[in-house]
């Protein structure tokens, strides 16, 4: 309750309660207006070929359906810079721009490593300005193409399962089916990895007894990534905020019964407003930002995703402390221009991806990505764009 | 407006573009008109709230032990669902503005389980409904425990407050005494509502101040609640054994076996004299 309100000292026993939150700090009379949101909520896909890669998808988790086939990030991009595994696939997002035409197919794809000590490490490098190079345990790409390409028809998908994409992929790791397959397996010349680390664990856990078949048979192996180094697999659908905004009418018969067992002998009286004694402007702070954000995230409490790429959309942040200035994002590495917010990634999504609770899994209060305002076309397929991790207070 | 292909560029179903309706709606995904509040699963947002959810937690005192915040109040609901709720008053406050006063409602809300867990809620809002679903909520993120205690034989169970505690809000403090069996509460009607909810059976009371002021009466009754567990008696001069937050001990539990037991004080009758 109120240190204040005490007059005694010995109240550090009981320190640890007084840090909670009895009376509303936020003013619900003020409704913030700002640019128009998307939300994106999981799903699981509609068919098993939903989300493949002709068809434009958004999705979480399982692997990613890159745009562009061909050049896919390679070398040091794949992997965590911290502990020098390769980075699992998140989530990836379609944000086509309709003012250029190169934008005309855009995706942002999110990695990020699944190990909390890394993320932990990660936060000191996200704050550096300016670092010589950056060591990162969570990278974003952005991919962009226009209307008429080599990969796709020009024409819209007709979404009923007869699709195709105009050409192959490059062959990809046989056991995350994630990253490009550089590495192939010095016996039956078939299996491709990404990595060391990829082909070690492939060896011991399914390939030892196929490789002697692979060699001979003479066809080739279809991958399937294996479910410890990929998330369960579900389809992003997008609906606009402005969807949900309607009022809670329901609950006000719950709210007069308990009116009626109410006594009202006690006198309406008019005195001034007291306000609750806190404890530390810090918790403060705190408690307020977290009331404003579960207000907001109540109006859709599965929503795993905030899009909002507009000139003054600001993300919405659950914590008070480890929000970025200005000064914390760097410009874009090709072209030079400013970074704006484009998308945030709530922690609800970790609860989707069935991430176990225990000290070393990845827990996040929000992960806000920042891209280049041009959308520019740099020499590279996969533009690297910037992710700031906000983590809550605990996991620090 | 939303062609597929057309002005707002790509292939539809993708974000951005004004109003996002792009591609299929006729998956059924309207989720607008279902607004029952009761029926929406609750999708944690914190790492407490999915150990929850998961049932790994199944004791409010788990996480007091280890003072991790509780920021949903999902996570009260799923722990104690025998929480119940009374409304202690409804005020209304007023503000003068230019063009006359502006009325909103200030509810003061008590939850409790009769048997250990009070919590206390106060939201203002322009309309009584949401003030009072407001403070519901806060009064359940504000849940403490109660430690109950003996006047005088310990048999039985626990009945009565441990010792004389005092709480303060405002000019208001409350006393709490311990009282014999049969007792019963001998307060006023304010705090003895709170206590009932928190689940003490006997206790004689002592209060000062302009206990009229509902709001630092409730207040005060609540501090003093809060203080039984702050009271350090001969039975806690034990050395304590430190036992892992929940957020570790999974991982170890696969590491190797421990016998560490989490060791919280119960209130049973077997308190070592």
């Amino acid at each position: 309750m109120s240190r204040g309100s005490s007059s005694n000292g010995n109240d550090n026993s009981i320190v640890k309660f007084t840090n909670m939150q009895i009376s509303s700090h936020d003013d619900d009379d003020e409704d913030e207006e700002q640019s128009p949101v998307g939300l994106g909520f999981v799903e699981k896909p509609e068919h098993e070929w939903s989300l493949l890669r002709h068809l434009f998808p958004s999705k979480a988790g399982g692997t990613p359906a890159w745009l562009d086939p061909i050049n896919l990030p390679s070398g040091k991009s794949c992997l965590c810079d911290i502990c020098g595994e390769p980075l699992r696939f998140l989530l990836q997002a379609y944000a086509p721009l309709s003012d250029k035409e190169s934008t005309f197919h855009r995706t942002l794809f999110v990695f990020i490593c699944p190990s909390m000590s890394c993320l932990l490490q990660d936060q000191h490098e996200q704050w550096k300005r300016h670092p010589e190079k950056g060591s990162r345990s969570i990278k974003v790409f952005r991919s962009q193409l226009p209307r008429n390409n080599q990969f796709y028809s020009s024409e819209a998908p007709k979404n009923n399962g007869s699709d195709k994409p105009l050409g192959t992929s490059a062959p990809l790791c046989s056991l995350c089916v994630t990253w490009k397959g550089d590495k192939i397996c010095s016996n039956c010349k078939k299996a491709r990895y990404c990595s060391k680390m990829h082909q070690t664990i492939h060896w011991s856990s399914a390939h030892k007894s196929q490789c002697r078949s692979l060699e001979e048979s003479g066809e080739d192996m279809i991958p399937k990534a294996g479910s410890n180094v990929t998330w369960p697999e579900y389809e992003i659908i997008n609906e606009d905020e402005s969807e949900f905004d309607m009022e809670v009418s329901n609950s006000n018969e719950d709210a007069k019964d308990l009116l009626t067992n109410y006594d009202p002998e006690f006198d309406v009286e008019m005195p001034e407003l007291r306000k609750a004694l806190l404890t530390d402007n810090e918790d403060e702070g705190e408690a307020k930002s977290w009331a404003s954000f579960s207000k907001r995230i109540a109006r859709a409490p599965d929503q795993v995703l905030r899009y909002s790429r507009h000139v003054n959309s600001e993300p919405l942040w659950p914590m008070l402390s480890g929000r970025p200035s200005k000064h914390e994002i760097p410009k874009c590495t090709s072209c030079g221009s400013n970074r704006a917010f484009e998308f945030q990634i709530l922690p609800q999504l970790l609860y989707y991806m069935d991430v176990k609770n225990d000290s070393n899994s990845l827990d996040w209060a929000t992960i806000v990505v920042y891209t280049c305002e041009a959308s520019c076309d740099g020499s590279l397929a996969y533009q690297e764009e910037f992710a700031w991790v906000q983590l809550s207070s605990q996991s620090r | 407006m939303a062609e597929r292909g057309g002005e707002r560029g790509g292939f539809g179903r993708g974000f951005g573009g004004r109003g996002g309706r792009g591609g299929d709606r006729g998956r059924g995904r309207r989720r607008g008109p279902r607004r029952d509040a009761e029926e929406e699963k609750w999708v944690p947002v914190t790492k407490l709230g999915r150990l929850v959810k998961d049932g790994k937690i199944s004791k409010l005192e788990e996480v007091y032990l280890h003072s991790l915040p509780i920021k949903e109040h999902q996570i009260i609901d799923q722990i104690l669902p025998s929480l119940k709720d009374e409304v202690m008053k409804i005020m209304p406050v007023q503000k003068q503005t230019r063009a006359g006063q502006r009325t909103r409602f200030k509810a003061f809300v008590v939850v409790g389980d009769g048997n250990g867990h009070v919590g206390l809620g106060v939201k203002c809002s322009k309309e009584v409904a949401t003030a009072i679903r407001g403070a519901i909520i806060l009064a359940k993120l504000s849940v403490i425990p109660v430690r109950r205690g003996y006047w005088g034989n310990k048999i039985g169970k626990p009945h009565t407050v441990p010792c004389k505690v005092t709480g303060k809000c405002g000019s208001v403090t409350v006393r709490l005494v311990p009282a014999p069996r049969g007792a019963g509460i001998v307060a006023a009607r304010v705090p003895k509502k709170v206590l009932q909810m928190a689940g003490i059976d006997d206790v004689f009371t002592s209060s000062r101040g302009s206990t009229k002021t509902l709001g630092n009466f409730v207040k005060a009754t609540f501090d003093c609640l809060l203080k039984t567990y702050g009271f350090l008696t001969p039975d806690f001069w034990r050395e304590t054994r430190f036992s892992r937050s929940p957020f570790q001990e999974y991982t170890d539990m696969l590491a190797k076996p421990t016998t560490k037991a989490i060791t919280y004080v119960e209130d049973v009758a077997d308190i070592p004299a």
